[in-house]
């Protein structure tokens, strides 16, 4: 609560001072246990400002929302350690000016919310690289322990049978910070890259092609898995995925604004000739 | 007196209707899902939740249909139709908004040019509903003007009696007349009491929504931007909706043969009316939900007399930034 | 459910094939394809149907379809002629379709002018680039009868001379005595030999001023030409009410069914996409 009073006094200041135009945060929800985004524009909407454990959701994808940041003044947002490091990726891939971005940071530990010092990007670097070198421990899902011990044939037969449940309805990708691009590959039809239909393969292309452009850019913030209403455990893939990236390339998503791509950057005196 | 099927002859009925030649398809609790799905034991079907998670629609809709398959020759072009899966079938156990979405829609499907893939599939189904005795918060079927007990769409109702012990029938249709007669040697006559279907409370006045949408000066309001705010535009609402019925036409395979698809289409998405030109007659998302709500609660009851909505909550339930038709109507009524 | 509703005998989704019997290039990327039923049955429902007005989706199977109006007009049934720009997909398919190559049609569609109510009346046709097919069914509808109507009148405009299309049947029209023809180019787009106008359609027609007594008109082009000819026609007197236009809204299914070519509560596919001026007026302009 005090957290919570504090970042409430600390938006109002901001706005009446002009320093940010507007600030992304969560309100209560229809149900004690659902939070929705909030967005501040006023001193009576930033009372309605609810900061708590369950206040899950990434909002970075808002900040990329077509003509906001184009005025160039600042923008607060509520994030978690994830979504901090949703907006370096961001900067470094030229979606958004980090210093257009004023962060609210926050964490929680069981109940418990605790701030973030910080309201730059850069000066939560000490904080992500100690995520880097210390994850959490991650409390493996029983879900998490068979799919270790599955063979490969075992997990394409177990992912096959998770998408078949999928209804394309996109949620994942709507859902998904990264997922920013103007005109998604399953949208082009010119060629008709990815099959539209909701069947076995059209899922499967789906939801494969979505893990690879994330590989190395997915924080594991955990919109996409929330989102989606059919229940499909797309965390385990992308997480899968991150640890990858970070044993096979040292990159853990998301450190700094001017962190390259991992799977868009090219060195000349890359081993992998083939690449250039 | 009152005739009763008990749950413990559920079994039995099952395996009768099946050996009749009827599919048997209920709601089912799956591992990451409920939804209706065709079972072979009495046993597998689970009436324990509210409602499942997916709509009763798919089965008469589904979210890929083939229509057409076809083989381009030098001077010819074969086609083969498909029709959609042959046969009698009983749908055991459908909530009373699943129903009245099929009844909703059926207009829709049928004026001037009828869809066959969905009156096939409706003309061959028989309709059980459960009426409901308990509910949710996202649950308004109250709120549009239908009841957890609405005979809807439906051609068996059934209420459950006490101890889950089974349920009080009330045969709607000749067609739930002629299933429930493959069975009648389970139905007992007995006075047990129905329990009283559940209370749900009205979320919002329907007539004063619908008025505000219908005065066109409210087209314009400012309104519609602030409630879509936060609507990251997926199809999760309509994909999960009962009654939502949009759909794109989609050819798979190449220039010598494949199949021309029916598939699921949503007002969310951007592309949805966008011209080759580049034009988007719906180019933001607020004008996309504005369009979700005018077509349920306006343009649709406009042309079929019936609101395009039958109250289950699911776009609310489901949606991932914490939006649906509750709240906007229940904004709606407050302007 | 009390009643089996009656199920249509057939797929309402599937199209006649067609064949290409001609082709014509208008204008840079613009094309017209003469397509011929392959199958008599589906010819005698056409012909049984079609009136000037309404439209088909054309397609190529493995690319889609794609709607656009029926350029031929209600007086010429033995064929259907589409005008088209290659833009899309399924527009770019049909344009690499040759001679004697098998496509498909489904339709006819939609509502229709009423050009019974026209007889006796004056016609005015404005039309701006490659919305002319429209106009054009309809033009060609009352020239083939034209004892029926009163004074006829075309004012047709495109960026460039390059972009007019119909070049022929504009010299057809020029040469006839009972056809009063404005041809007019944007400033900036005529050519060194151009003897016609140049300038805006509403300036045109403005300068033309045709009189509203007894007068219908017909107008077809892009949102922002429809816009300004309107405004220009209400100061020369015309009523909304004798004032017909074509909406177009991408559609996939034609029908009343698919959901996207909605205009506030109209379906275009079903109500249209033949409208009158006031009836446009009425709708939710942001929707359009």
């Amino acid at each position: 609560m005090i957290t919570q009073e504090r970042y409430r006094t600390t938006v109002k200041e901001l706005l009446a001072n002009g320093s940010i135009k507007m600030a992304i945060g969560y309100r209560l929800g229809s149900t004690p246990d659902r939070r929705r985004p909030l967005f501040i524009r006023t001193s009576e909407e930033a009372d309605q400002l609810v900061l708590d454990s369950t206040c899950m959701t990434n909002l970075s994808g808002y900040l990329v929302t077509e003509g906001l940041l184009s005025d160039e003044k600042k923008v607060g947002i509520f994030l978690r350690p994830e979504g901090i490091r949703s907006i370096n990726i961001l900067a470094a891939e030229y979606q958004l000016n980090a210093d257009q971005i004023v962060i609210f940071g926050f964490d929680s530990t069981g109940r418990d919310v605790r701030p973030l010092d910080g309201r730059n990007v850069g000066e939560f670097s000490k904080l992500l690289n100690e995520i880097k070198e210390h994850p959490l421990q991650i409390v493996k899902e029983p879900l998490h322990w068979r799919i270790e011990k599955m063979n490969a044939k075992e997990r394409f037969d177990f992912w096959q049978e998770e998408f078949s449940r999928c209804i394309k309805c996109y949620a994942c990708r709507q859902a998904c910070p990264m997922c920013y691009c103007r005109r998604c590959i399953v949208d082009s039809n010119q060629p008709q890259w990815i099959n539209t239909s909701s069947h076995t393969l059209g899922n499967f292309e789906w939801n494969i092609v979505r893990a690879f452009h994330l590989s190395g850019r997915c924080v594991q913030c955990g919109n996409c898995d929330r989102a989606c209403p059919v229940n499909i455990p797309l965390r385990l893939i992308n997480q899968r995925m991150a640890n990858e990236v970070l044993d096979g390339f040292d990159h853990f998503a998301g450190l700094s604004p001017t962190q390259e791509p991992v799977l868009a950057s090219f060195k000349k005196d890359d081993t992998e000739t083939f690449i250039l | 007196m009152t005739r009763i099927l008990f749950s413990d002859k559920l079994d039995n009925c099952v395996a009768k209707w099946r050996s009749a030649g009827l599919t048997v398809i209920g709601p089912v609790q799956e591992e990451a899902i409920s939804r209706y799905a065709a079972v072979e034991k009495g046993t597998d079907l689970s009436f324990g939740t509210v409602l499942p998670d997916r709509s009763l629609k798919e089965l008469f809709f589904p979210q890929t249909e083939p229509m057409t398959s076809y083989t381009i020759k030098k001077n010819e072009i074969e086609t083969t139709d498909f029709t959609p899966p042959q046969g009698k079938r009983i749908i055991f156990g459908t909530r009373a908004c699943d129903a009245s979405g099929l009844a909703i829609d059926d207009p829709l499907f049928g004026w001037d040019y009828k869809d066959e893939f969905w009156f096939q599939r409706r003309n061959e189904s028989v309709i059980v509903t459960i009426a409901c005795t308990k509910s949710d918060d996202f649950c308004m079927c109250t709120s549009l003007k239908l009841a957890p007990d609405s005979t809807k769409g439906a051609d068996v109702l059934l209420r459950p009696i006490v101890k889950n012990k089974g349920w009080i029938v009330e045969e709607l249709t000749e067609r739930g007349r002629e299933a429930f007669a493959i069975i009648s040697e389970y139905l007992l006559e007995s006075p047990e009491p129905a329990i009283p279907t559940v209370i749900v409370p009205e979320k919002f006045n329907l007539d004063t929504c619908v008025a505000w949408l219908q005065n066109p000066e409210n087209f314009d309001s400012k309104f519609w931007k602030e409630i879509s705010m936060r609507c990251i535009g997926c199809a999760s609402c309509t994909y999960l909706c009962p009654t939502c019925h949009c759909f794109d036409i989609q050819d798979e395979g190449d220039t010598y043969s494949g199949i021309r698809r029916k598939n699921w289409d949503s007002c969310s998405f951007a592309l949805f009316t966008m011209h080759t030109s580049g034009h988007n007659p719906r180019s933001t998302q607020s004008a996309r939900w504005r369009q979700r709500i005018m077509h349920k609660f306006n343009y649709f009851p406009g042309k079929f007399s019936v609101n395009s909505c039958s109250g289950c909550g699911r776009c609310s339930r489901q949606c991932p930034v914490d939006m649906g038709i509750t709240e906007t109507l229940q904004e709606i009524s407050k302007l | 459910m009390t009643e089996n509703i009656q199920i249509a005998q057939q797929n309402i989704y599937k199209p006649a094939i067609m064949k290409i019997v001609g082709r014509h290039d208008e204008a840079p990327g613009v094309r017209t394809m003469r397509l011929e039923f392959q199958d008599p049955a589906d010819h005698e429902q056409f012909k049984k149907t079609y009136r000037t007005g309404m439209f088909g989706l054309y397609g190529v199977y493995g690319e889609g379809e794609s709607t656009f109006c029926v350029a031929s007009p209600e007086t010429r049934k033995e064929y259907i002629e589409c005008t088209f720009r290659q833009s899309g997909r399924v527009t770019s398919a049909l344009a690499n379709a040759d001679i004697g190559d098998l496509v498909t049609f489904r339709g006819p569609y939609g509502n229709r002018f009423p050009i019974e109510e026209f007889h006796g009346k004056n016609l005015l046709f404005i039309s701006g680039g490659i919305a002319l097919p429209p106009t054009r069914s309809v033009i060609w509808s009352c020239l083939d009868q034209r004892e029926k109507f009163g004074k006829v009148t075309i004012v047709y405009g495109a960026r460039t001379v390059a972009d007019l299309v119909y070049k022929h049947e504009l010299e057809e029209w020029q040469e006839r005595a009972d056809v009063d023809l404005v041809l007019t180019v944007d400033p900036g787009g005529e050519s060194p030999d151009w003897k016609h106008r140049v300038g805006f359609v509403p300036t045109v027609l403005e300068e033309a001023a045709p009189s509203p007594d007894n007068c219908i008109a017909v107008i077809c082009g892009p949102p922002i030409m429809i816009k300004f000819t309107l405004i220009s026609l209400k100061k020369l007197g015309f009523d909304e009410a004798n004032v017909y236009t074509t909406l177009e809204n991408r559609m996939k299914c034609g029908v009343g069914k698919c959901g996207r070519c909605n205009v506030g509560s109209v379906y275009v596919c079903k109500e249209g996409p033949v409208f009158t001026a006031a009836e446009v007026s009425r709708m939710p302009a942001a929707d359009l």
